[in-house]
């Protein structure tokens, strides 16, 4: 037994060492073959999170786009460019103030064989509007349809219950995905979810949860076959792994890589680093009801006594951009010709001195502790409020707890984080939900000019009059320094040497149907 | 001892129905999976919200919906996911395999590292070997096991290429993540192998089969080891919790699609009846084998029953 147990160490010891000085001399088959060509023309993409369903209409998040962009066709589609084009609909207009019609695409099949025709398209927003949408959280973006109503096989009418400025928009998003009717009828919503059926450039082949999503070509597509012969969805959530696996070369694209590791990918001769900016902002916002933040000139003091643009360009490294607005540069309504407020630490003093708060107050700052950057960047500023005299306590909690118990019932600090992604990329649905009184994100802030220009934006199709009460807008805000926007939020994606054609998308909806591989 | 087992049945059930209890009220002061539904996206209203939650029926007082799940546990239905829409008891069965491939890995890493480094170490005490070993077991209980396992990706997957980083790709897949689990819970097992081989080569009977002129492998082998083998076997049994524990950060890292991965994602999006289900089945293995444990030692040794 002893002998054998020498053995064994001795053959471990052994083992053990030769990989660590492998590793450490920087051996190992750096220069050799990739085993990402031994791929072929399939494409691997790495993503942080598995949505566990594919149904169109029972999701949110960005990492369902990254593939049901791919899987399912809207009336319209909007690219990288973020603009809007024809889709399942060749062309669309208001024939009567309320009511938008469609001309339809023909001789489209879903990926089973059934027709896309105007039947399809009526079962699709009767299922989205009825109690099977009640369930999700998509429904609540279409309400404003009231039904949808076959002229024709290829015609369909969009009869509007109020009107909805950015309804056109919605049409390109994930919850407006036409589905097939005759599928869905005969397996059922759940089977549907994991089983998806639509009408892109990509179909479905397998799906093991959490683990991995296979797709196959639609050679058949309406816009054309992709260049690609197949493509796999891994679903890796540690980030640190997601970097391994393209260094690797097991993955081609991967998404979300966290600023610490960019020059990780920067540095590999196999990668490339492609940032973009997406069209989610970080702010601070303050609860006037809570003193000191009541006073405008304490507001102002906390605002000019931040150096946002050293903070963005030491903690984010630089991948993050300055805002002006709670919007990104990419949404409509955004007023660029705005500038943000100065740092200015000299008249942070001031304005505190002349608010009668005494040096030392303690400031209650409260967040979501799920993003690093902003953590990061809250210790940061926790110096910088220092320099002018107030002490600023940290006070984080759990993401879901923080949307769903603290930030609604105003229990936050006078303070506190906040950061969402304007998908429609039209100011109006941030801004509704923020700034208009009683507002289940906004239990606090309540304004007359604001109410009216956010009634003009919303009551209007005229897009000039929207984009003058947007800006009407954006400069009473900036005037009573409600909120300290900090950054327009830039997302990383790593990229293996061989893929051509990718265009790193600001909504995470990357669209296969361009990408080739080498 | 039949009163004895329905006593022990009886307290068993009653901790499962406090365990139900506890995590159908916890979970739920956490946060409202109908908020969580919209992660990533844009800001629901009210409206919204509160339409989420009928079709969830979180609407519901607690009781109602406490109710409801226990009813429907008692006959196999664990509920459906708030997420996917498929049943609980589904989600876990197809998870289940792959927990159980890396916990039996790792507790398999974990045996064929411990027994022959414990040994060793015993046999050769205060040599350098074993001052070795011991430094080296220290090491592997201070290091977090998340960070063990992205040292062990760069190292041999990304470095050297032997082994894929993560996911699930074959009987490979499983190396990494075995080792990662196996070293932590070897830096344990070690020392207690270690130690209670020392105690066992004090004991007389070890004198006496060395007078009897018996060769030290046998010695130590058939006379020594085996029984040093009883309080490392218990020690085994009772690790099976931190080896739950240590399975949910490693699934993470690996992307290991097992019920860690599962119960952490369902945590998140605040997916209750997800949750509920882990914990129920989880909890009824631990308390199966409580009970299991409990009853046959009433029958092997008859003053435990006297307790009752």
């Amino acid at each position: 037994m002893t002998s054998r147990a020498h053995g064994a160490v001795r053959v471990g010891l052994a083992v053990a060492l030769c990989a660590v000085m492998t590793a450490m001399l920087g051996g190992g088959p750096a220069g050799a073959q990739s085993p990402a060509h031994s791929r072929g023309r399939s494409l691997v993409i790495v993503q942080a999170q598995d949505p566990q369903t594919w149904d169109p209409i029972a999701t949110f998040l960005l990492s369902w786009g990254m593939v049901g962009s791919n899987l399912f066709d809207g009336l319209l589609d909007r690219g990288p460019d973020l603009v809007l084009r024809p889709g399942l609909a060749t062309s669309w207009m208001w024939i009567r103030p309320d009511v938008l019609q469609f001309k339809l695409r023909k001789g489209v099949k879903f990926h089973n064989g059934e027709p896309v025709d105007a039947d399809a398209v009526k079962f699709t927003f009767d299922r989205l509007l009825g109690p099977e949408g009640a369930k999700g959280p998509q429904q609540g973006n279409y309400k404003s349809i009231d039904h949808v109503q076959v002229v024709d096989p290829f015609t369909v009418n969009f009869v509007m219950k109020t009107e909805d400025p950015v309804i056109v928009t919605k049409l390109a998003g994930y919850g407006a995905m036409i589905v097939p009717p005759k599928y869905i009828q005969e397996h059922g919503s759940a089977y549907f979810g994991s089983n998806p059926v639509g009408t892109g450039p990509f179909k479905f082949v397998e799906y093991r949860k959490d683990d991995h999503l296979t797709l196959a070509v639609n050679r058949d597509y309406w816009n054309g076959a992709p260049h690609v012969s197949a493509v796999t969805y891994r679903f890796v959530p540690e980030a640190a792994t997601r970097v391994a696996e393209l260094q690797a070369g097991r993955a081609d694209i991967a998404q979300g890589i966290p600023v610490s590791q960019a020059e990780v990918v920067k540095k590999d001769a196999n990668l490339t680093l492609m940032p973009v900016g997406s069209p989610t902002v970080i702010e601070i916002r303050f609860d006037p009801s809570k003193p000191p933040a009541g006073d405008v000139r304490f507001r102002k003091a906390v605002i000019a006594s931040i150096d946002v643009q050293t903070i963005i360009s030491t903690i984010l490294q630089g991948y993050g951009h300055r805002v002006s607005t709670f919007q990104s540069p990419l949404s409509f309504g955004n007023d660029a010709s705005m500038k943000p407020y100065p740092y200015d630490p000299n008249q942070a003093k001031q304005l505190l001195a002349e608010a009668g708060i005494k040096p030392g107050t303690e400031v209650t700052l409260s967040f979501p502790s799920n993003n690093a950057d902003f953590r990061e960047a809250a210790q940061a500023m926790g110096s910088y409020l220092q320099a002018v005299g107030l002490k600023l306590v940290l006070q984080p909690f759990e993401q879901v707890t923080y949307f769903s118990d603290i930030l609604p019932h105003a229990k936050t600090g006078p303070i506190y984080e906040f950061g969402w992604g304007g998908w429609t990329l039209d100011f109006d649905n941030t801004a509704y939900l923020l700034y208009h009184k009683g507002e289940y994100w906004n239990p606090v802030f309540s304004d007359s000019e604001v109410e009216r220009y956010l009634t003009q934006e919303r009551t209007t199709n005229d897009q000039g009059a929207r984009r003058k009460a947007f800006f009407a807008l954006d400069h009473r805000l900036y005037d009573l320094a409600i909120d300290f926007p900090l950054w327009q939020t830039v997302n990383l994606w790593g990229i293996n040497k061989r893929v051509r054609g990718f265009v790193a998308p600001p909504d995470d909806r990357v669209r296969l149907l361009s990408i080739d591989v080498q | 001892m039949l009163r004895y087992i329905a006593a022990r049945t009886g307290g068993a059930l009653a901790v499962l129905a406090a365990i139900t209890l506890f995590v159908a009220f916890g979970v739920r002061l956490t946060g409202d999976p109908a908020v969580a539904q919209f992660e990533g996206g844009t800001p629901p209203s009210a409206e919204d919200i509160a339409r989420i939650q009928r079709a969830l029926g979180t609407n519901r007082p607690f009781l109602t919906q406490y109710g409801a799940f226990v009813a429907d546990a008692l006959r196999g239905n664990l509920g459906t996911s708030f997420r996917s829409g498929q049943p609980v008891v589904a989600l876990i069965a197809e998870r289940t395999p792959a927990t159980l491939a890396l916990a039996t890995g790792g507790m398999v890493v974990a045996l064929l590292a411990a027994f022959p480094l414990g040994t060793y170490a015993a046999t050769h005490r205060n040599a350098l070997a074993d001052v070795l070993i011991r430094v080296g077991s220290l090491l592997g209980l201070s290091f977090p096991n998340f960070w063990l396992g992205i040292m062990l990706i760069l190292i041999v997957a990304v470095r050297l290429r032997w082994l894929p980083p993560s996911g699930y790709s074959g009987p490979e897949s499983l190396i990494l993540p075995s080792v990662t689990l196996g070293i932590v819970l070897a830096s344990t097992l070690v020392r207690l192998v270690r130690a209670s081989l020392l105690d066992t080569l004090g004991q007389p009977y070890v004198r006496t089969a060395r007078a009897k002129g018996l060769r030290e492998r046998v010695v130590i082998g058939r006379h020594a080891l085996r029984n040093a083998l009883l309080p490392v076997v218990t020690f085994v049994g009772l690790q099976f919790g931190a080896l739950l524990g240590g399975i949910v950060i490693l699934e993470t890292v690996y992307a290991w699609p097992g019920i860690g991965q599962l119960a952490v994602s369902a945590v998140v999006t605040r997916d209750y009846p997800v949750v509920q289900g882990i914990v129920v089945v989880l909890a009824c293995g631990v308390i199966l084998i409580n009970l299991l444990v409990d009853i046959s030692y009433g029958l092997l040794n008859p003053r435990v029953r006297v307790g009752v």
